[in-house]
Parts: structure tokens; C-alpha cells; sequence
């Protein structure tokens, strides 16, 4: 403690740039951790308060994923004898067409039985439109609104509001407010109460419920309840407390969370090289100190806690630093993912309010304590071998010793060795040796960091020298002699791009392959749809739009889909319902497993299912395997039939005909009608004939086939919206090491610059030199990045294929990420250059030529 | 002009018509610190062009400071330094490189060669920050290494060579554009008797040679006594400015 107060305090002091950076790395890893763990954890909170609150004293929820299920179960569920009171609930989320207020919830309720589960209390308004049912029924157009609702936008009873629905834009009318209370906080207060059955029509839902909501009899356990509904309802139906819908939301977001995980863990890995730079700098350029204190008698464990000492102080300041940045942008991290989520699986979801969990921000401070340890850990070992008399005398300690080299190249060829061997066992056979075949790639390429960057350095010596003999020539001498100074600020440059070039890479990847699946399978040449967002499935058609839309001249043949989320062994996945025999006669592609005539054939007679190759390689399964799907009507078992591709959702698609999903389901509406013109047809006038045919009457949206394309595009690039976060990280990495690699430099060749000065260097050829050393050093980052990001790409497609969304990716390098890459990195560096410059240029000649 | 002068009878003054090349009007020098020391009071010099100066006193007596300010790698804090006639008190940092890197050329106690360099590039450097087509630095460079007699060391590093092949090195670097004027500052102070005289003679022979001024802060007398003219500071002023007759 003593030598951290003399020794350590005074050495912060004046070097208070370099502490500051170095504390910036585990600034900038918390504050990615914690920026996206605590949106991601508000998202998710958000979530589980809407259904929290709009439960009310609702103990058991019975649904059947999206699909919802018959009036008839109503009766069931009322008669088991551990129920007092069970009632219908459809949820719709609505565009509230009021500028900046987004979505509007809309909770269809049976106002009979739901006061008992739920409050509706007044502000104003006729209380008979909730005492009485027959007024709410009597009325249609009815609406109860949250009195934070109708605050925010001068609302009142009897105001008119105007919302999209099945049969298009409806004006609808406020029949009362409700006082604030925990319902009216659900989904940010945006909430408004409509009659069920006038639900059900208004968002297509047919003689539908979404789900029952319900409360167990007095002396009944919640369990007993669960296991008596289950039995009488069967496994198509799942019977949980509300909580259950936030576990699923969780699942749902399950590859997002892993993305978001990997960021974040990265981003505080290369936090940790920025602090280990910094230390292996202290270290060498305080050796005579460290002399010094070993020539009084400080022991090797002195010297070794001093440095413990000082990253344990730096890595608390820092992640205190970083916490605090990281819930500041929280929210706008937040605010992306809520919009990721809408337009991605069709959840509209906002988080006004972070969920800042002490167990995180804790969390976060004690991993950027460890990690700044960890990083200081190497170079306080070496801190303490350091001999005394060795270090009192000059020498250039910057250098790599030939047995240091050796160790590397040996220790690097092992890893490489033994990385190369775990590739021999695929993923799907073990996970552990891939994984750890990763790791060692990643270790080995690390080790040989210096040596590259040294080998580099030599290698752009003639051609900086070529581009300007004196400032080239010294830049990259700088490196050469200096290869301690400058590879970590390289190896964490190098880190961050591989992370950079890997996602990128799996991007261009899922374009190309979403593309490709586009251009095979989504051919028709318009598609209608119930709402502007196309994965919002709360509004549906009636089949009998099918017929009518095929009468209209142009059209030769129209397919109706309907796709809803179920749970499939625990997971929510995507049943796709498609008449398979018109299906097959449009559609090219050869499936991946399967006979192409077999499996349609099958399919089509209601014999079998058609699975996504994502599905059946998260799930594991294989052409014949027999599948158990829960539906309400009773346990689908077939076999599946062929494997093909389909990017319809992350977690997997369950193709089957739609015969077969209107017979377990009971469910005949429609999601989209695919429309495929007759030759000769004019897009445009079909396009407008069918808006004809249904305005007024009916709210269709009517996408042509490159919109609907582009439309996938553009949510595909808000997936991969992290890229760019990622990108901005890495800018940051190469600013942070090269402001501390050039700060050390200079002060090392301070007597350097100071001769180039006394013989005739100008002030702009001392800032070239500088600025060459810098952009030198984006160069061999820019290099080994791309170089490891080559390799790191190959484990993140292996990973995504077999672990994250069971896609399989072509490998194909980003070349356009990475021509970005150049230009945005080495300005990165300039930037990181010109303070380091223009100190450079400013400090006292005399004492720069008397520096020793 | 001197604040106290004592010619040597044997040593003839120069003509009165040979002009200044650089001329010290009242010039001093204070560094502050914790307490502000004057390294330079109120000095006032005249060197003619061609000469050959030797500035001596013990330490801390301002020798340095005032090889600095010829040389335009300080200030001073009052009066004015003219070098070939252009005061240098009111120029940038660049204008003031310009007139180092064309008037002036400085050889260092400790060398201060670039060590990555090897002699052929660290002799060429300034005519490269001078801007100069490689062929002909390349050159000049060769020409100037041959003149030290290191002809056979052009592609050696620094680390490579003697203290006193390191020495040659520097002058011919402080040579390569011809200097008139040629700042030298206690240049065989790091070297043996053996070397340090081989440099003066060096030194000597390229004065003679090449005509320019020769300003030399030494410690050492007998370096002193090969110059034309010696002048004495103790205490941040000039002591003693004596003019001699000396044959190469």
C-alpha cells in the first residue's frame, strides 16, 4: 500500500494521459457489457412487466402458442373443477396512428367474468359500459383507454380513434379512461380495452380465443389446477402461470442474446489487451525504478503486488467509469433492440424504463477488476524478475529476446498444431474440442502478434523509406526496434477487426444465402397482407379472401399461408401451413434431404412434414424421423418427408399442408396470399385492382415481389446492426492503442525527434513521421486482423450453423466490409496521431537533444 | 563586440571589413524554475565569417546555452541574435528550422547519430529534409563520408562503429550542405586523447578547407588553443575574448 502511494500515485501523476488511457480499455469493455446486457435484460423486462400487469390476478394462462384455439375450450376449462373463474383474452397489437406514439395494445376481455381478474376502474366514462356487458357488446366500436394514454394525446370520452383492422381503418370510439393502476402501466401505458368478440372480428380472428386466463378455486393448488387442465385439455395446450410467456419471449431472443453475449464478452477481452499493453509499456520504461526498488530491498513479491497493485485500482476506476457509460447508453441500445424485436418476430416491445440490476453492475466491476488483473498479471511477473544491476544500466529493453521469440514461435506452432487437430472432430460430434480447438486458435495467433508485426514492419521498411526517405524510414524504424511497444496495441487492433471480419463475413454469408433462398422459393408476384409489418400476425384474413382474389383478372393462382409460432420441444418454432401440391408446381429448389416429387407428394395427402435445414440441425433431425407436434385438436405424428431450405424464422420452420393445420388447429385464416399474375399481366393494375376490391372493406397491404424482398433485406440488416457496433468498437480499440503506443513512442524517441529537428526537420516532416508510425501501425493491424478474421470467420459460421441459427453458411470472405475497413481504420489511426504529433513538434528542442 | 578583449599580439585581427555572420546584441537567457537562474546576462558578440571560435568556462558558465542560440535551437529572453544577418527573435518554428538547415550544421558531444539509420542515410538526412533527389544525396553522402575517411563504413549502423568513427559521422552530417557556419559542442568531450585530437585535426582541415565559421564549446584548452579566437564566459557573461594567430 505504502509503495503504491509513493511509487504508483506519483508515476499516475505524470503520466496522466497514459492512465487515463489504460483506464478507457476497461471503460470501454464494461460499458459495451453493460450497455447490452442491461437493454437486453430491459427488453425482456419490459416484456414480463406487460404480462405481469395486464394478468392482473390471473394465476394459470392456458394457450396454444400464436394459434389460439376454439370458443369450445372456454367451456371445458370453466367446467374442471379447480377453476373459479376462467375467462377469453385476445391480444392484438395495433398501429395507434398518432405521430410518436407507436403501437397501441389492444386487450379484447369478456367484460362478465374479467373484474374478477382485473381492475377497471374509471376516471370517467359511463361505469355501465363495465358494469353492464350488454353496452359493451351493443357497441362494437367501444374503447376503454389508460388514462396515460389519453393524456398524452388529448383524449376524452367520446373522442374518436382511428385504428387498422381486419376490415380496415375502423373509427372507434372512447367510452371510458382508466385510473392509473398496474394495468394501465403495461406495454408503457399504450393500452386500450376492447369487447372480445368485437376482437375477434375487428383482427380476423374467426370463433377464436388467443388464450384463457384463470384463477384457481379456493383450497385448489396451482398445481393441482396445472395437472387437471393438462390432462383434460391435452398436449397442444399449454397450461403455466403468466411468468411462462416471458420464458418464452426469452427463447425467442435466444440467438440474439447469444450475439449479443459474444459483443460483449469481446469487447471486454480486448479492454483487457488495451490494459496489458499499457502495463508491458510501464514495465519497460520503468525498469530503472523497478532497479532501483530491488537494489533497496523490495522483494519479487513487492514488485509483483505493486503492478497487481496498480491494475487492481486502474480495472476498479475504469469498470466504475464503464458502468456508469454503459447504462448511459443503455437506452439507446434498448431502443434497437425494441425495434429489432417488432420487426424481426413481429413482438412489439419498448423499454421505457432500464432494468438496472445491482447483480450486473457488480458483476460487470468485479470481470473489469479481473480482467485488468489478469492483464497486468504477465507483465508484473516480469516486473519482478527484473534483475537489479540489468536494469540499471540502459539497454533497449523494448526488444524481443531471441529466446522469447523462440518460446512464442514453439508455443504458437503447438496451439496452431493442436487447434488444427480438434477440427478433425466436426462441432455436431463435440462440442468441447471445437471450442477449444477456437480458443487455441485464437491463444496461437496472440502469441505470434509481435513476431508478425516485427516481420511486417521489416517488410514495409523499403517502401515507407521509397514513400518519404526520412519520415518513412524512421516511422518504421520506430517499430522495428520497438516491437513490445507496438504488438499489443496491434494484437488488440487485430482482435477487434477478426471480430469485425466474422461478422461481417456471416453477414454477407446470410445475404447471399437469404438471397439465394428468395430467388428460389419466394416467387410469386404479389403478396397481400393484413398489416404493413409482415411477421405481425395479430391480424389475419378470412379464407374466403382466397377465391375472391383469384377472380380478379390477372390473377392465375394464389396460395394462402398462414404461419404461427408453436412450441416444439420446448422451443418456439415456426409452423408454416402452405397448400404443398400448388407450392410444388412454383417452387424450384430441390430440397436438401428428400425426394423433391415424394416429399410434396406426401406432404400434400397430410402424410408428412417438410422441415428448415435450420430446424433440423438445431434439433437434430433427420429425413424419416417422426415428429410429435402439440395441437389443440390433438398430438400431430409424422414423419418427416424432406429437408429444404427456408429462412422463415431463426428457430426453424414446420411446413405442412394446410388441410392438415386447419384439422389440428381449427384454424382456417390466412397470415399472406401469395398471388402469382397470369403471363402478360401488368403488376401495377393487378396491384391496384386488388386494393379496389377491398377498400373499405378490408385493410390489405399489397407488397410486390421486390419489395417484399427488399422488405427481408432490410430486417436482415437490422440483425446484423451489431456489425456496425462492432465497427465502432473497433475504431475506438485503434484509437485508444495508438494514442498509448504513440505517447509512449514519442517520449521514447524524444531525443530522436529532437536531432531530426536540429538538422532541418520542419515541423510537418516531424508530423509525418508520427502520423507514418501510426498509420503503420493501422496497417499491421489491419493485416493480422483481416488474417485472424479469416480464420475466426470459418469457427462463427461452424458455430452459427450447428449452435446459434442452424443456418448453413457458405464461407465467403467480406470483401466490401473490409475495403470499409482500410480507409475507416487508418483515419482512425491519423485521429489517433495528430495530439501524439503535435507534441511531437512542440516540446523544448534543448532539452529533447539533452534527454537521456 | 566583446565585453572585454585581450588580442594576442602574434594573432592578427581580421580585416574590419570582413562582414558578421553572427552577431549576439545584449542577449541573455533565464530559465525559470522553482527559481529562475540566468544561464546568459547580457551578452554582446561579433564573429566574423571564415572564423574559428572556441567558446570556454566551467560549467554551468552558459557555454551551451549560448551555442544554442546561434544555433536557433533556443531563444533568448532579451536582446537579439543575428545569424548572417537575419535576427531570428521574431521567426516561427519553421522559418527558424530553414535557417538551421541552411546555414547552419551542429556536431554533438554525444553524436546524436539516429541509430536505426546507417551512416550513408544519417549523413543524407538533412539534404533528404531538405528535400533532394536521392540519387544526388546519395552522392553527397558518399562524397562526405570519404572526405571523414569512412568510405568503408557507409552501410554501418551507429552501434557498429568507434566513438570516434560515430564523431566523423556527425560532422559529415553537419557538413553535407555546406554549412557556413559549423556549431560544434564539446565534440571530442566523449572521445580519447588519441581520437578527440584526430577530430580536431578534422575539424581543422575542413575549416581551412571549406571556409566556414567554426564555433567550438570546449572544455578542453588545447582545443582552445587551435582557434582563432577564444572567448572566456563565467557566470553567464563574456569574461575574457582573446584573437590569436593560428596555422593549421
Amino acid at each position: 500500500m505504502i509503495l503504491l502511494r509513493l511509487i504508483s500515485w506519483p508515476y499516475f501523476r505524470k503520466h496522466i494521459l497514459r492512465t487515463m488511457l489504460t483506464a478507457a480499455g476497461i471503460v470501454l469493455g464494461v460499458a459495451v457489457f453493460v450497455g447490452m446486457h442491461t437493454a437486453n435484460q430491459s427488453v425482456l423486462a419490459a416484456f414480463s412487466h406487460t404480462v405481469d400487469r395486464i394478468a392482473g390476478k390471473t394465476e394459470l394462462q392456458v394457450t396454444a402458442g400464436e394459434t389460439g384455439f376454439g370458443e369450445d375450450v372456454l367451456e371445458n376449462v370453466q367446467s374442471a373443477s379447480t377453476v373459479r373463474v376462467a375467462v377469453p383474452v385476445i391480444e392484438a397489437v395495433v398501429d395507434s396512428n398518432i405521430k410518436g406514439q407507436g403501437n397501441l395494445l389492444i386487450l379484447g376481455v369478456d367484460m362478465t367474468g374479467d373484474r374478477s381478474l382485473r381492475d377497471y376502474d374509471l376516471e370517467s366514462g359511463d361505469e355501465a359500459v363495465i358494469d353492464d356487458p350488454l353496452v359493451f357488446l351493443a357497441q362494437p366500436d367501444s374503447l376503454i383507454v389508460s388514462k396515460e394514454f389519453a393524456e398524452k394525446n388529448g383524449l376524452a370520452v367520446g373522442s374518436r380513434l382511428p385504428l387498422g383492422t381486419a376490415e380496415g381503418e375502423r373509427r372507434f370510439t372512447i367510452r371510458g379512461v382508466m385510473k392509473s393502476s398496474g394495468l394501465t402501466s403495461a406495454f408503457g401505458g399504450n393500452l386500450a380495452i376492447m369487447d372480445i368478440y368485437a376482437a375477434q372480428k375487428m383482427f380476423g380472428r374467426g370463433r377464436t380465443f388467443d388464450r384463457i386466463d384463470l384463477a384457481v378455486r379456493p383450497g385448489r393448488t396451482i398445481a393441482l389446477a396445472e395437472a387437471e387442465l393438462g390432462a383434460m385439455l391435452g398436449p397442444g395446450f399449454r397450461v403455466e402461470p403468466p411468468s411462462g410467456r416471458g420464458q418464452q419471449f426469452e427463447a425467442m431472443l435466444a440467438a440474439y442474446s447469444m450475439m449479443v453475449g459474444i459483443s460483449s464478452l469481446f469487447a471486454l477481452f480486448i479492454g483487457m489487451f488495451i490494459i496489458y499493453n499499457s502495463f508491458a509499456i510501464a514495465v519497460t520504461q520503468r525498469r530503472s525504478e523497478i532497479g532501483i526498488l530491488r537494489a533497496l530491498g523490495a522483494t519479487r513479491g513487492q514488485i509483483r503486488r505493486l503492478f497487481l497493485g496498480e491494475s487492481a485500482v486502474t480495472g476498479l476506476v475504469g469498470s466504475l467509469g464503464g458502468a456508469a457509460f454503459g447504462l448511459l447508453i443503455a437506452r439507446g441500445i434498448a431502443a434497437s433492440i425494441g425495434a429489432l424485436i417488432s420487426d424481426v418476430y413481429g413482438v412489439a416491445q419498448q423499454a421505457d424504463e432500464l432494468a438496472t440490476s445491482p447483480a450486473l453492475l457488480l458483476g460487470a466491476i468485479g470481470i473489469g477488476v479481473m480482467t485488468s488483473i489478469v492483464a497486468a498479471a504477465i507483465p508484473a511477473y516480469q516486473a519482478a524478475r527484473v534483475d537489479p544491476v540489468q536494469a540499471l544500466q540502459k539497454g533497449k529493453y523494448q526488444v524481443l529476446s531471441a529466446g522469447e521469440s523462440r518460446v512464442r514461435v514453439a508455443a504458437a506452432a503447438i496451439l496452431g498444431a493442436i487447434s488444427a487437430a480438434c477440427l478433425v472432430i466436426p462441432l455436431d460430434r463435440s462440442r468441447p474440442v471445437f471450442y477449444t480447438g477456437y480458443v487455441l486458435a485464437i491463444i496461437a495467433a496472440l502469441l505470434l502478434s509481435p513476431l508478425l508485426s516485427l516481420a511486417l514492419a521489416r517488410t514495409i521498411r523499403p517502401v515507407l523509406k521509397w514513400i518519404r526517405p526520412v519520415e518513412g524510414a524512421l516511422a518504421a524504424d520506430s517499430l522495428i526496434q520497438s516491437p513490445r511497444r507496438t504488438s499489443a496495441s496491434v494484437a488488440a487492433l487485430m482482435l477487434s477487426l477478426a471480430l469485425v471480419v466474422a461478422f461481417a463475413g456471416m453477414a454477407r454469408a446470410s445475404y447471399d444465402t437469404i438471397i439465394d433462398w428468395m430467388e428460389s422459393t419466394l416467387n410469386p408476384d404479389l403478396f397481400v397482407l393484413p398489416s404493413q409489418n409482415i411477421v405481425v400476425r395479430t391480424i389475419r384474413f378470412p379464407k374466403t379472401m382466397g377465391p375472391e382474389l383469384e377472380a380478379i383478372p390477372g390473377v392465375e393462382r394464389i396460395q394462402m399461408v398462414r404461419d404461427a409460432r408453436i412450441v416444439f420441444r420446448e422451443t418456439p418454432v415456426m409452423v408454416v401451413a402452405v397448400e404443398i401440391e400448388s407450392v410444388a408446381q412454383t417452387t424450384r429448389r430441390a430440397p436438401l434431404a428428400g425426394d423433391r416429387d415424394d416429399m410434396y407428394r406426401r406432404a400434400a395427402a397430410g402424410e408428412g412434414l417438410i422441415v428448415s435445414d435450420n430446424l433440423a440441425q438445431l434439433q437434430r433431425l433427420s429425413l424419416g424421423d417422426v415428429l410429435e407436434i402439440p395441437a389443440p385438436a390433438g398430438l400431430i405424428r409424422l414423419p418427416i418427408v424432406g429437408i429444404v431450405v427456408d429462412y422463415s424464422d431463426q428457430q426453424g420452420t414446420i411446413l405442412m399442408d394446410r388441410t392438415l393445420f386447419e384439422r389440428y388447429w381449427h384454424d382456417d385464416t390466412v397470415n399472406v396470399l401469395r398471388v402469382f399474375l397470369k403471363p402478360g399481366a401488368a403488376v401495377p393494375d393487378v396491384r391496384q385492382r386488388i386494393l379496389k376490391r377491398y377498400a373499405g372493406t378490408r385493410q390489405v397491404f399489397v407488397l410486390t415481389n421486390g419489395e417484399l424482398k427488399q422488405y427481408i433485406l432490410k430486417i436482415t440488416d437490422q440483425w446484423f446492426g451489431l456489425t456496425s457496433v462492432q465497427i465502432a468498437v473497433a475504431v475506438l480499440v485503434a484509437i485508444l492503442g495508438i494514442v498509448n503506443t504513440l505517447t509512449v513512442s514519442i517520449t521514447d524517441r524524444r531525443r530522436e525527434l529532437g536531432v531530426l529537428r536540429a538538422v532541418g526537420g520542419l515541423h510537418g516532416q516531424v508530423r509525418r513521421t508520427i502520423w507514418i508510425e501510426a498509420l503503420s501501425i493501422g496497417c499491421l493491424g489491419l493485416v493480422l486482423g483481416f488474417a485472424l478474421g479469416a480464420i475466426n470467420l470459418y469457427y462463427i459460421l461452424q458455430i452459427v450453423h450447428h449452435d446459434i441459427a442452424g443456418m448453413r453458411l457458405a464461407y465467403a470472405f467480406p470483401t466490401n466490409v473490409v475495403l470499409t475497413l482500410v480507409p475507416t481504420i487508418l483515419t482512425a489511426a491519423f485521429v489517433a496521431a495528430i495530439w501524439p504529433a503535435e507534441s511531437a513538434v512542440h516540446g523544448s528542442l534543448v532539452e529533447a537533444l539533452e534527454y537521456e | 563586440m566583446a565585453t572585454a578583449s585581450r588580442s594576442a599580439p602574434s594573432v592578427p585581427p581580421l580585416p574590419a571589413t570582413t562582414p558578421a555572420i553572427v552577431e549576439l546584441d545584449h542577449v541573455s537567457k533565464q530559465f525559470q524554475g522553482k527559481r529562475q537562474v540566468t544561464a546568459l546576462d547580457d551578452v554582446s558578440l561579433v564573429i566574423p565569417r571564415g572564423q574559428m571560435v572556441s567558446i570556454i568556462g566551467p560549467s554551468g558558465s552558459g557555454k551551451s546555452t549560448l551555442l544554442n542560440l546561434v544555433g536557433g535551437l533556443d531563444r533568448p529572453t532579451s536582446g537579439e541574435v543575428r545569424v548572417d544577418g537575419e535576427a531570428l527573435a521574431g521567426l516561427s518554428d519553421d522559418r527558424l528550422t530553414r535557417v538551421r538547415r541552411d546555414k547552419i550544421g551542429f556536431i554533438f558531444q554525444f553524436f546524436n547519430l539516429l541509430p536505426t539509420l546507417s551512416c550513408l542515410e544519417n549523413v543524407g538526412l538533412p539534404l533528404h529534409l531538405r528535400g533532394w533527389p536521392r540519387r544526388k544525396v546519395d552522392e553527397r553522402a558518399r562524397e562526405l563520408l570519404t572526405l571523414v575517411q569512412l568510405g568503408a563504413r557507409m552501410d554501418h549502423l551507429p552501434d557498429e562503429l568507434s566513438g570516434g568513427e560515430r564523431q566523423r559521422v556527425a560532422i559529415a552530417r553537419a557538413l553535407s550542405i555546406y554549412p557556413p557556419i559549423l556549431l560544434a559542442d564539446e565534440p571530442t568531450g566523449n572521445l580519447d586523447t588519441k581520437t578527440g585530437d584526430d577530430i580536431l585535426g578534422l575539424i581543422r582541415d575542413l575549416h581551412a578547407t571549406l571556409g566556414s565559421t567554426v564555433i567550438i564549446v570546449t572544455h578542453d584548452m588545447t582545443v582552445a588553443a587551435s582557434c582563432n579566437r577564444t572567448i572566456a564566459l563565467r557566470d553567464g557573461r563574456v569574461v575574457e575574448d582573446v584573437n590569436r594567430n593560428v596555422t593549421s
